[in-house]
């Protein structure tokens, strides 16, 4: 070979390599794409996306003004059989007259490799689907022909939206590897965004300034042909983000929300600038954020409302004397009277007096009502912004960051935490889906504060149990259950409406059929007392006999027998939603003629930095045995750091659980 | 005079039968006795069907219903689907209080629309319309009516007296007018048990009534199909989504679908019919050709389900299916038959229900029946039906999915039932073979090789397609009695010929078998404990169905730590029941090495209530001498 066929080749290569690189269009799939049996970084993918690009900018009309169209190409090969519903995209886009967006299709071609020649199939209208999900939302989708395993598929779709507010997430990180995934949006001077990017993984960030300008001249002023060629100039800026060669984000167990860690841009539009118009902010920060959300029609006016409820509030305050009796008064009602219609929202839909006559409302109707009632009665009360568990946790000041509010109010220097939408919820016990991190307090002259929302106290599991334990290894005796807070609200949760008989065969079946009965079940419409339940069981099959020996675990039923932490490694933090104490009081009666041979030594162990601990105490006398336990987790949420302490910890707690006492025959 | 007679007359009827609603309303005066167990209680269902020709049927629905409380929503059940040959005329409720005063009224326009795509299914024209009710109070009573008009005769609703669990029944009615010239038939199902008073049964009217039924408890394994009364209809002539057909039994459907709907369906380009003719090549042996073709549809296809009008029924285009590589299970079964018909192999498009649960085509019933399709292929002794929506099913593989049941296959000469594959207990089978040894400290280190096949083929081939870490996580799980269990290694083999799942894992764990004292306590049975409880049920009503049997043989050698000796060995231990049998047995080799070996059976049939006691005890016991304890002492 001759040295100048070399450098041609190596030329070439390199060339090849720029290409690949760099030339990320539709229509240039190259015969590597499609060899390639399995993605290079993670073999076991499915499918990978071999690049997304996505293009923001604004489109000037006269008659609508300025419109957002957001362009996106994207590149997929398909590995594997079960990558195949990557070859479906389905896309939702609003529908409803105020704010019409439009969105299409095109360029969709799968692309095989039949030989050494490229096949091209393009998509057809028969492999397009429009349909209709709701009165605002249409959905398109799209399924592309002739995919097999080794396909590549490519598609681009645009949208265009009046809807200039929010800019679509744009998610650099996806269920499958994304080899490049880039955003560029062009804007004109006359918007501010802010740009946050959301997940563990950075992308690369350029910004550009260029101009562009409009033709001004409309119908509005068809008469002054003169006008109509006028251009007015302004400056654009463009913002590229680009990011090579993202992993798959891993789906956990005790994980709050995915998206939360998946890397992601999130922009609003932060501020208009029109020419001879004064600056509007709506999201620069929190405070802009609460203002311009105070200032909604659904949400500041809905709150200062009143004559709807105010002759019946003095029913239920007659024998209200202090702050705390006119809180827990006015919040059982409002939580007894209008039930929840399971619809989130921080703004009313049919406004607080419609569903204070109908007794029922979204969240925002039920807990601004609360609001303004507490209010009435003399608290300060103020409605708190939340961000739902589903919604993601409220990281960047945005509009859309909530999607839930709930009520704090001041009792002397406490601030307790209210949901009235809840049938279980009390003061400063949440709903777990309430429990994301951080809400926004909104004061009455619309300023605002961060509020802690995780729960400050550990719910409570406390069982104590005294049972006797025959010469047969049969157990009988009696136990007490009493939960609180958190404990107690799923409790109740997970038993309204469920029949006794239907509720104690669930429980036996659950509890290795043990037998139940004396069951009493006690304050289970007292929300402010801990939910307790007693009964006396029997079972057969907690005990081993071997020769004349008996073993068994001192807490039966309650014994964890496997480690719920069985990933070797972990990516995201574990979110237990709230703090917990287990506690048990046990007293165990052996059989006659039997003594004890062996038991479980006490034993303590605690996590670094108080996260978790827990304590075992046991002590012997004569024919009876005592037992304390307890476990607890201060922490609700542990980062990922703490993983593999975390799942030690367990294997210790549950081995601890799962000695035996050993009896032997006298 | 007559009109003014007439006048009063209306108006006393009126004025009797408004407060006949107020008495009926009111929840107060429902008797205790149905209130048990009863999370709602239908105080009337009347649904009205009026046929009045071939291409025209209105099913008018009345229903009044007393929730209790939260669990009892469902029994509302206030929901209707439509097309574009099925509108809804009225929709409409009513929502009292406890003593029967309205509270609320709700019109069509404030129910919610929604269309019914979604899960597996791409896109479909069919849409719903729903009630989305808030409670405030319970007990409340709705009374909801609907009226829907529709061409589609073939689908005269099916009449389920009981369709919930825990809800009670006052007064049921089901009435169906019905043109002679239609051919309007019915069948029965399990009225034995149940009060139902025939009122008519004419050739052109059908009355059925149910006063006061008591709320069914839910019990395990109740074979639900096998017990509760229901009645299927049809008509001999009738409109199926704008095509007149004319069929009295399955004969009769076969050739009508065949001539009617299959026609026309399965022509290819010449280009497909040579490139399938070239991959079969010289092969002659039928069964052969079609592993060829179903192999070749499985790497080209994937399932997506399109249903658009009479698409709901009549397969996509042969043509189309190769253009798109995609379809529904009746687009890729009529492919698969085209393409075999390209190669001179003989098969036939089959509908049936296609679920876990096995469900029959009515055998000598003919209506329009099913939900899924396949394909039939005659051979001599078993036809072999293929499931052509799969990428991964061996060829003629059915468990789990379409076996053991009777389906119809669609031959030219006319419809036939026939009884799909049986996966015996015995064939449903999984082979441990295997060892694991344990060190002083009562750490276990072993290896296996777990082969399964039949209807336990069905569930560990998915395994294979897990991403890695997904796998670690699923065998912890699987013996998630071995705790502080650690994957070493993973070795899967889906042999598809044979239809063998082949699982070879490499495994450890720290302190398996604890050490205490100088004592090791060793649950012997470490790879296969059945470690699930059969709930206790009492007086229990129904009878109980175990659908699929299955057959485990595990032979597994053991090596104990050097250093000790063995103070107890578990008993051998034999149980034979109605239900199944289950042995296990341990043979010393020498002091320190055991062989542990147990075989469980577990038998399909379906056993009277009365024999559940006797089948959760049996389970129990397997459970307990699974977890059985061998004890080796210090030397």
């Amino acid at each position: 070979m001759t040295l100048k066929k070399i450098t041609w080749t190596l030329f070439f290569l390199i060339l090849c390599c720029k290409i690949q690189a760099q030339n990320f269009e539709l229509g240039k799939v190259s015969v590597a794409e499609l060899q390639e049996k399995e993605h290079p970084l993670e073999p076991a993918a499915p499918a990978a996306i071999l690049f997304e690009k996505g293009k923001n900018y604004f489109e000037y009309t006269s008659d609508k003004g300025f419109t957002m169209a957001t362009e996106v190409k994207v590149r997929i090969k398909i590995y594997k059989k079960e990558g195949n519903d990557w070859a479906t995209k389905k896309i939702q886009y609003y529908s409803a007259s105020n704010g019409r967006e439009t969105l299409s299709f095109s360029d969709a071609v799968t692309y095989n490799l039949v030989g050494d020649k490229i096949e091209k199939t393009k998509l057809k209208s028969d492999g397009e689907f429009t349909e209709e999900l709701n009165k605002y939302w249409s959905q398109k989708k799209i399924t592309m022909p002739n995919v097999k395993e080794g396909s590549v598929i490519e598609y681009k779709y645009v949208i265009r939206s009046p809807r200039v507010g929010s800019c679509r997430d744009w998610f650099f990180q996806n269920s499958i590897p994304v080899n490049y995934s880039e955003y560029k949006n062009t804007v004109p001077e006359y918007f501010e965004y802010n740009a946050n990017i959301k997940g563990f993984l950075r992308p690369k960030v350029e910004v550009q300034k260029g101009s562009n300008y409009i033709e001004l001249g409309s119908a509005r002023q068809g008469a002054q042909n003169k006008w109509d060629k006028e251009k007015l100039s302004y400056v654009e800026t463009t913002t590229i983000y680009s990011f090579q060669n993202v992993p798959a984000v891993k789906e956990e167990a005790y994980v709050n929300n995915i998206e939360n860690y998946t890397s992601t841009l999130v922009q609003e539009l932060a501020i208009t600038k029109y020419p001879g118009e004064p600056f509007k902010s709506f999201s620069t920060n929190w405070e802009a954020v609460v203002k311009t959300i105070y200032d909604y029609d659904d949400f500041g006016p809905e709150l200062n409302k009143s004559g709807y409820f105010e002759d019946d509030l003095k029913l239920v305050l007659k024998d209200a004397k202090s702050e705390e009796d006119k809180i827990k008064s006015i919040f059982k009602f409002v939580q007894s009277t209008i039930k929840w219609n399971e619809y989130n929202g921080y703004s009313c839909n049919d406004g607080v007096k419609k569903a204070y006559k109908d007794k029922t409302g979204n969240v925002a109707e039920i807990n601004l009502m609360l609001t303004a009632m507490l209010r009435h009665a003399g608290l300060e009360a103020n409605p708190v912004l939340v961000s739902t568990r589903s919604n993601g946790v409220a990281l960047f000041p945005s509009r859309t960051a909530f999607n839930y509010v709930i009520v704090a109010v001041q009792q002397g220097k406490d601030l307790m935490l209210l949901d009235a939408a809840d049938p279980f919820s009390v003061a400063n016990v949440l709903p777990v889906r309430d429990l994301n991190w951080l809400g926004r307090l909104i004061k009455k002259d619309g300023t605002s504060l961060e509020i802690d929302l995780m729960p400050k106290q550990l719910s409570v599991d406390y069982i104590s149990m005294n049972y006797s334990i025959d010469a047969e290894g049969q157990v009988a005796g009696k136990l007490r259950r009493q939960r609180t807070d958190h404990n107690a609200m799923s409790y109740r949760g997970s038993v309204k409406g469920v029949k006794e008989d239907a509720y104690l065969e669930k429980f036996e079946e659950d509890n290795n059929n043990i037998e139940v009965s004396d069951y009493v079940r006690t304050n289970e419409n007292d929300l402010d007392a801990p939910a307790i339940e007693s009964m006396s069981f029997k079972g057969s099959n907690f005990t081993e006999k071997i020769g004349n020996t008996l073993y068994v675990k001192p807490l039966l039923f309650f014994t964890t027998l496997s480690n719920p932490f069985k990933q070797e490694t972990r990516e995201y933090p574990v979110d237990f939603a709230y703090g917990f104490l287990d506690k048990f009081t046990i007293n165990i009666q052996i059989p006659e003629g039997y003594k004890v041979e062996s038991f479980p030594e006490s034993a303590a162990m605690s996590m670094e930095n108080e996260l978790a601990s827990f304590k075992f105490l046991i002590n012997v006398s004569g024919s009876t045995l005592q037992i304390s336990f307890n476990s607890q987790m201060n922490s609700p949420i542990l980062g990922s750091e703490y993983y593999p302490a975390l799942k030690m910890y367990f294997q210790k707690m549950i081995d601890k659980q799962n000695e035996k006492i050993i009896l032997v025959k006298l | 005079m007559r009109i003014t007679t007439l006048v009063v007359l209306f108006a006393a009827i009126f004025a009797s039968s408004l407060n006949a609603q107020k008495i009926n309303y009111t929840a107060v005066t429902i008797a205790d006795s149905i209130k048990n167990n009863a999370n709602a209680v239908i105080r009337l269902n009347q649904l009205d069907i009026s046929i009045a020709s071939q291409r025209s049927m209105n099913i008018k629905t009345k229903r009044v219903v007393t929730v209790l409380n939260e669990l009892g929503l469902k029994a509302v059940d206030a929901v209707e689907n439509f097309d574009k040959r099925r509108t809804v005329k009225n929709i409409e409720a009513v929502v009292y209080d406890n003593f029967g005063i309205e509270i609320k009224k709700i019109k069509r326009k404030d129910f919610k629309e929604q269309s019914a795509s979604g899960g597996s299914t791409l896109f479909s024209d069919g849409r719903f319309i729903y009630l989305e009710y808030t409670p405030t109070q319970y007990p409340f009573t709705i009374v909801y009516e609907s009226e829907i008009e529709t061409s589609n005769t073939a689908f005269i609703p099916t009449w389920s007296l009981l369709s919930e669990y825990n809800v009670s029944i006052e007064k049921s009615i089901v009435n169906v007018n019905v043109p002679q010239a239609l051919g309007f038939r019915k069948k029965e199902f399990n009225f034995a048990n149940f009060k139902i008073k025939t009122i008519v049964d004419s050739p052109t009217q059908l009355q059925y009534e149910a006063l006061n039924i008591i709320a069914e408890k839910y019990e395990d394994y109740t074979p639900a199909a096998k017990v509760f009364p229901r009645v299927m209809m049809g008509l001999e002539n009738f409109n199926l989504e704008g095509v007149d057909g004319t069929a009295k039994n399955w004969k009769e459907y076969g050739k009508w679908f065949s001539e009617n709907i299959l026609i026309g369906t399965t022509s290819l380009s010449e280009e497909a019919k040579a490139k399938i003719k070239a991959l079969v090549g010289t092969e002659t042996d039928p069964i052969k050709k079609a592993k060829i073709v179903y192999k070749f549809v499985q790497e080209k296809s994937r399932y997506v389900s399109v249903q658009v009008g009479i698409g709901g029924f009549k397969p996509m285009l042969a043509s189309d299916v190769d253009r798109l590589g995609y379809g529904d299970c009746k687009a890729l079964s009529n492919y698969t038959r085209a393409l075999l018909e390209v190669v001179g192999v003989p098969s036939y498009y089959t509908e049936l229900y296609g679920d876990r649960d096995i469900r029959n085509i009515e055998a000598d019933f003919f209506s329009i029946q099913g939900n899924h399709a396949i394909l039939c292929i005659p051979n001599a002794d078993e036809s072999i039906f293929l499931e052509c929506t799969s990428q991964d099913d061996p060829f003629g593989f059915q468990a789990n999915f379409t076996d053991d049941r009777d389906v119809v296959v669609m031959k030219p000469e006319g419809g036939e039932i026939i009884h799909t594959k049986k996966y015996h207990d015995n064939a449903n089978g999984q082979i441990s073979t295997g060892n694991y040894s344990l060190d002083a400290q009562g750490n276990l280190t072993g290896a296996i090789k777990i082969v399964s096949t039949g209807s336990q083929y069905q569930s560990k081939a998915s395994i294979e397609k897990m991403q890695p870490a997904d796998k670690d996580i699923h065998y912890k799980r699987y013996w998630t009695n071995i705790n502080n269990l650690k994957i070493a290694k993973i070795e899967l083999q889906n042999d598809k010929d044979k239809i063998h799942f082949v699982e070879n894992i490499s495994l450890s764990a720290e302190n398996y078998a604890p050490n205490t004292g100088g004592k090791m306590m060793v649950a012997i049975n470490s790879y296969n404990q059945f470690l699930g409880t059969i709930k206790r049920i009492r007086n229990r009503k129904n009878p109980f169905e175990i659908p699929r049997g299955y057959l485990d043989t595990d032979e597994i050698a053991v090596a104990l730590p050097a250093g000790f000796q063995i103070e107890f060995l578990p008993a051998n231990f034999e149980l034979k029941t109605k239900f199944g049998d289950y042995k296990t047995e341990i043979i010393k080799k020498d002091n320190n090495n055991l062989v542990y070996k147990r075989t469980i059976l577990i038998k399909k049939g379906i056993y009277a209530n009365s024999d559940y006691d006797g089948y959760r005890l049996f389970m129990e016991q397997i459970a307990k001498n699974d977890n059985a304890k061998l004890l080796l002492t210090k030397i």
